[in-house]
């Protein structure tokens, strides 16, 4: 089943095109890696697959339902995906409030809450550090925080922007590893920038390629 | 010399004593101090938010207004506020000159600018990608300004501090608009003035020694939050 379709889809920032696709399907419950060199626009394609750039041209569907860029579609679309950035952000707060967070506005209840905030941090290895101050962790840390408050929302689609840039082989070891048993074992859609040939053999079942912000392959 | 170490030490001794007309004094100025910086933060906070975070033509003109009246002066707040509450003034029926309504309504417009621009530096501060963060974990519009806000709580308390320090000093719309009616009117600046005029230091210097120590405690808190704010962004 075709989950996303992009049609003639252009993102002009000033006077230069940063992103421009003709045509891309991406398949329900396949793993994909997104390739290209510095600048090829992976990044800003991840934004707009995750619905938070919308400032662009072109027909985007998803779920064979063209995306309307209205506030009530896109918290909708918003909350069945989500983003985990190359260089993610944490709340003030503990790792409890950060994870909590989303799962605080999609209104679950206190109780279930507790139970999935406590089985995604042993899903990352982070139990130790439920109540400690999210500012104090390191890079690595944060982002395994950072995916697992992705996780912990049960996502249709995650998105990873360049999930183990800048940290060191240990963590890089226990996110991949945490992909990987997510693909084995659920069926959910995973799109991954990545300059790492081997975590991309190793993971992906199709690629994406980039180019100056042209598709050069998708296979 | 012996003038100053004199009536210092009889406003010490007027301190200790808790004199009913130095407590009044204080009380009143509190008050108003108190009401026109709780309103100038219901608006100004919010107010300040929306011009850091939208895009709309003239946002720059808008900041440079915001600026430009941080610098004005009391006297011209409190002659444009007269001539819209004396008798002949359009809000004259109401009857608010020289009341503590009408010193409020004065300290709120002195420090509106004040409360605005210090909130809309400390959401500028904020990283942008708090923003995308809480969109993508499907945080609505109304979640996304509460996490920006959160995240700028120390400097947007240290604006309400800023402001607060700001009305307790001042004198000239306190003067002008609240009309120096012991009891009702007088503040600590007003107060001062007054005592100053009649070449009677005491209740001035004791005023004065209250005073600075409020603007002492001020800038600790300010201090401490700005500091806070700084822990919090390394």
């Amino acid at each position: 089943m075709t989950l996303y379709e992009l049609n003639n889809v252009k993102c002009i920032h000033g006077s230069q095109a940063i992103l421009d696709i003709n045509r891309l399907n991406i398949e329900a419950g396949t793993i994909y890696s997104l390739i290209g060199p510095n600048g090829a626009g992976k990044t800003t394609l991840l934004q707009i697959l995750a619905f938070l750039d919308v400032d662009y041209q072109g027909v985007l569907t998803f779920c064979s339902r063209p995306v309307d860029n209205n506030s009530k579609q896109l918290l909708d679309l918003r909350r069945r995906v989500v983003l985990v950035d190359q260089y993610p952000l944490l709340f003030t707060g503990t790792v409890w409030k950060n994870i909590e967070f989303g799962l605080k506005v999609r209104k679950v209840s206190a109780e279930e809450r507790k139970e999935r905030i406590e089985r995604v941090l042993e899903q990352v290895g982070m139990t130790a550090f439920i109540q400690a101050d999210a500012r104090t962790l390191s890079g690595g840390e944060t982002k395994r925080i950072a995916l697992a408050r992705a996780l912990v929302l049960n996502p249709e689609v995650l998105l990873c922007d360049e999930p183990t840039a800048n940290v060191d082989k240990e963590n890089q070891e226990i996110i991949l590893n945490i992909l990987a048993q997510m693909v084995k074992e659920k069926k959910k859609t995973i799109i991954f920038s990545t300059h790492s040939l081997s975590q991309m053999q190793k993971l992906a079942e199709k690629t994406i390629q980039l180019e100056a912000g042209c598709l050069k392959s998708s296979c | 010399m012996d003038l100053l170490v004199d009536s210092l030490t009889s406003a010490i001794l007027l301190l200790i004593s808790l004199d009913e007309e130095l407590i009044s004094i204080v009380g009143v100025s509190l008050k108003v101090s108190g009401f026109s910086t709780l309103s100038a933060a219901i608006v100004g906070i919010p107010l300040g938010f929306a011009v850091a975070y939208s895009r709309f033509f003239g946002k720059r003109f808008v900041i440079t207004c915001l600026n430009t009246l941080l610098a004005l002066p009391t006297v011209v707040i409190g002659l444009v506020v007269y001539s819209f509450i004396s008798r002949q003034g359009i809000f004259g029926p109401l009857e608010l000159l020289y009341t503590q309504k009408a010193i409020i309504i004065g300290q709120f417009i002195l420090i509106i600018p004040l409360v605005t621009t210090l909130t809309i530096a400390a959401i500028s501060k904020i990283d942008r990608r708090y923003r995308r963060t809480a969109l993508t974990l499907g945080a609505n519009r109304y979640q996304v300004a509460w996490v920006i806000l959160k995240e700028a709580r120390f400097g947007i308390t240290a604006a309400v501090i800023a402001a607060f320090g700001r009305v307790i000093a001042e004198v000239g719309i306190s003067m002008m608009l609240g009309g120096n009616a012991k009891g009702f009117t007088r503040t600590m600046t007003t107060a001062m003035a007054l005592e100053y005029d009649k070449g009677e230091f005491v209740l001035a210097v004791a005023l004065g020694i209250i005073l600075m120590s409020i603007a002492f405690s001020l800038n600790l808190l300010f201090h401490f939050f700005q500091g806070r704010g700084e822990y919090d962004a390394l």
